[in-house]
């Protein structure tokens, strides 16, 4: 368990910042997600936080010991409380047993071979001590890296897109085993692209993009009400208009085109884009009387099966909508491509980002 | 056609078994261009080392001038040591001209960009991840050292080879700071052009035999120690 707090960190490469005054706080006992496009810093973060690089600016510290004003004994005693998996696996030349007890012999810790055997099964790596790592398959050198680290027992858990080249069920034994290591109190920092695992995963939600922190929280705030609309796109792609505020009668409406939706807004001028989650957007097949202010009708382009829920695709005089119907509903309504609908949603489920 | 040939079997019947002035020479080529390809590497395998893990400004100036330093002419660098070591050069106190040390110094300069490029084009990446593995893992300074280097053997190998493939062959230079004084200076190289010019067509076999012998037997001697 370790508390991080950074302040004021940057790096610059030539002209490049790949951060940029980043402040942040990481704590023990939830999974901490950096989400972000790729190039949006992630890695370098991380590396910052395993001190593997030094920043060019500003501090990190780690239970309020400042990283910068560090011995390099004691860096090393901080780094043997780290356990770092890498984006693209890194492993010796060797059995895949070596490679497992690699770190440990370099921390002078003993490991038993119980426990070797336990980490082995726990990342499905069972009956493989012998075989040389490097013809292992893509997915399991990650996942002896992180068998790796976990042997290690470390306080800090610094993950880099842990899960990107594995099958869809190792990707969930994976899953819970970080979200375990959260529960058990240790602090695990996450960097990934995959929303979906974030959205699982994360109890704290740091977003990052082009080197710059746009927006840090609780996962449901930040997921639930983006900051800015590169966040909005990349943590809900559906349903973001653009638009121009104005004001009618004494309503906020955004001018989107073809159709103007009616807002909640201080502001009665300017550029902004409207967000409406999917699952805010109520399907009917006969306008219907409700306090919601927005009604708009349209044609179903089209019905994709996500499971237990379905999604419909809407095209009202131009602009594209998508919302989300329980399968049930949706066989119901008889929905289908050409279905005439209309879509309703209230002014106070639409979120709206400034775009100047 | 037919004398090279009775300079062949010649030559063979120099080296079974080798005079003592032929057996001179060989070991004081061995000796002069294994004590520089030893400095040279020295020097090399840090400097590549650096060059491939740290990051500074003016780093690509720094590998650009390694390379291009590979491209200088060997008789610029023998005229170099020869300022450098001759009675008025900065160096001339230490009456270097002319002796065995001169001629491992040129040799050792001659083989440092060499080496150090080779080193560092091999490391590339293997050095990096290395370090980070290592280091992630919580290597202390001398662990990390140890890993890094192991990871690099094979690209120091390489390095070391070349490195003494081109101070065994060269010629001119080390005419020029050797100065070719039998049984003092004299080398394989040295010997084949004085004797060939000479017209003793049959010795400068005999030592050509030995230094492809010489420089086959080193490239095995390391071949075997990569352990492939």
């Amino acid at each position: 368990m370790m508390e991080i707090h950074i302040a004021g960190l940057g790096l610059t490469v030539g002209n490049k910042a790949i951060l940029d005054n980043i402040d942040l706080e990481f704590s023990p006992g939830v999974v901490n997600v950096i989400l972000g496009p790729n190039g949006a810093g992630k890695s370098t973060l991380l590396r910052l936080l395993g001190l593997l690089d030094r920043p060019g600016s500003g501090e990190i510290y780690f239970d309020d010991r400042a990283a910068s004003s560090m011995s390099a004994a004691e860096r090393t005693a901080l780094r043997r409380r780290c356990g770092f998996v890498f984006q693209a696996p890194l492993l010796l030349a060797a059995s895949v047993e070596a490679n497992l007890r690699y770190g440990a012999r370099l921390r002078s810790l003993g490991v038993s071979d119980e426990a070797v055997r336990q980490v082995l099964g726990a990342t499905g790596l069972a009956g493989k001590e012998g075989q040389e790592a490097r013809l292992l398959s893509g997915g399991e050198k990650q996942r002896l890296q992180l068998a790796r680290v976990l042997l290690l027992d470390p306080d800090l858990y610094l993950l880099d897109e842990p899960t990107a080249n594995l099958d869809p069920l190792s990707v969930k034994n994976i899953e819970a085993a970080i979200a375990r290591l959260a529960r058990e109190g240790k602090t695990v920092v996450l960097a990934t692209h995959n929303l979906t695992q974030a959205r699982l995963l994360a109890g704290k939600i740091v977003f990052l993009q082009a080197g710059r922190l746009l927006q840090a929280g609780a996962a449901a705030d930040v997921l639930r009400h983006p900051l800015s609309l590169d966040i909005a796109e990349f943590s809900a792609a559906e349903n973001i208009i653009p638009g121009t505020l104005f004001r009618r009668d004494d309503s906020a409406m955004l001018d989107c085109g073809p159709l103007a939706i009616e807002v909640v807004s201080e502001r009665t001028s300017g550029r902004a884009a409207a967000v409406i989650r999917p699952e805010d957007i109520l399907v009917s097949l006969e306008p219907i009387t409700s306090s919601a202010r927005n009604s708009f009708r349209g044609t179903v382009l089209a019905v994709s099966d996500l499971g237990a829920v379905m999604t419909i695709h809407v095209d009202c005089v131009g602009i594209a909508f998508t919302v989300f119907v329980t399968r049930i509903s949706c066989s119901q309504m008889g929905l289908a491509v050409g279905s005439g609908v209309v879509l309703t949603f209230k002014a106070t489920s639409v979120l709206l980002l400034p775009l100047d | 056609m037919s004398y090279i040939l009775d300079g062949l079997r010649q030559g063979a019947a120099l080296l079974l078994p080798p005079g003592r002035e032929i057996l001179q020479i060989i070991v004081l080529s061995l000796a002069v261009s294994g004590a520089a390809t030893l400095i040279a590497t020295l020097a090399a395998i840090p400097a590549a080392l650096f060059l491939a893990l740290k990051e500074f400004r003016g780093k690509r100036l720094v590998v650009g001038l390694v390379n291009t330093a590979m491209a200088v002419p060997a008789v610029l660098i023998g005229l170099l040591v020869y300022g450098l070591v001759s009675r008025r050069g900065p160096l001339g106190a230490l009456g270097l001209l002319f002796t065995p040390g001169a001629m491992v110094l040129a040799q050792a300069l001659l083989a440092f960009p060499l080496m150090t490029a080779l080193a560092l084009a091999a490391l590339k990446g293997v050095a990096r991840e290395a370090r980070d593995l290592a280091l992630s893992l919580g290597a202390d300074r001398r662990q990390l050292a140890v890993a890094v280097i192991r990871q690099g053997r094979f690209a120091f190998l390489t390095a070391i080879i070349a490195g003494f493939s081109r101070v065994i062959g060269e010629t001119g230079m080390t005419l020029m700071v050797g100065g070719n004084i039998k049984g003092q200076t004299r080398v394989l190289t040295t010997a084949i052009s004085l004797e060939t010019m000479k017209g003793n067509f049959e010795i400068g076999i005999a030592l050509g035999i030995v230094l492809l012998l010489a420089a086959l037997a080193i490239n095995i001697g390391l071949q075997l120690a990569q352990g492939k």
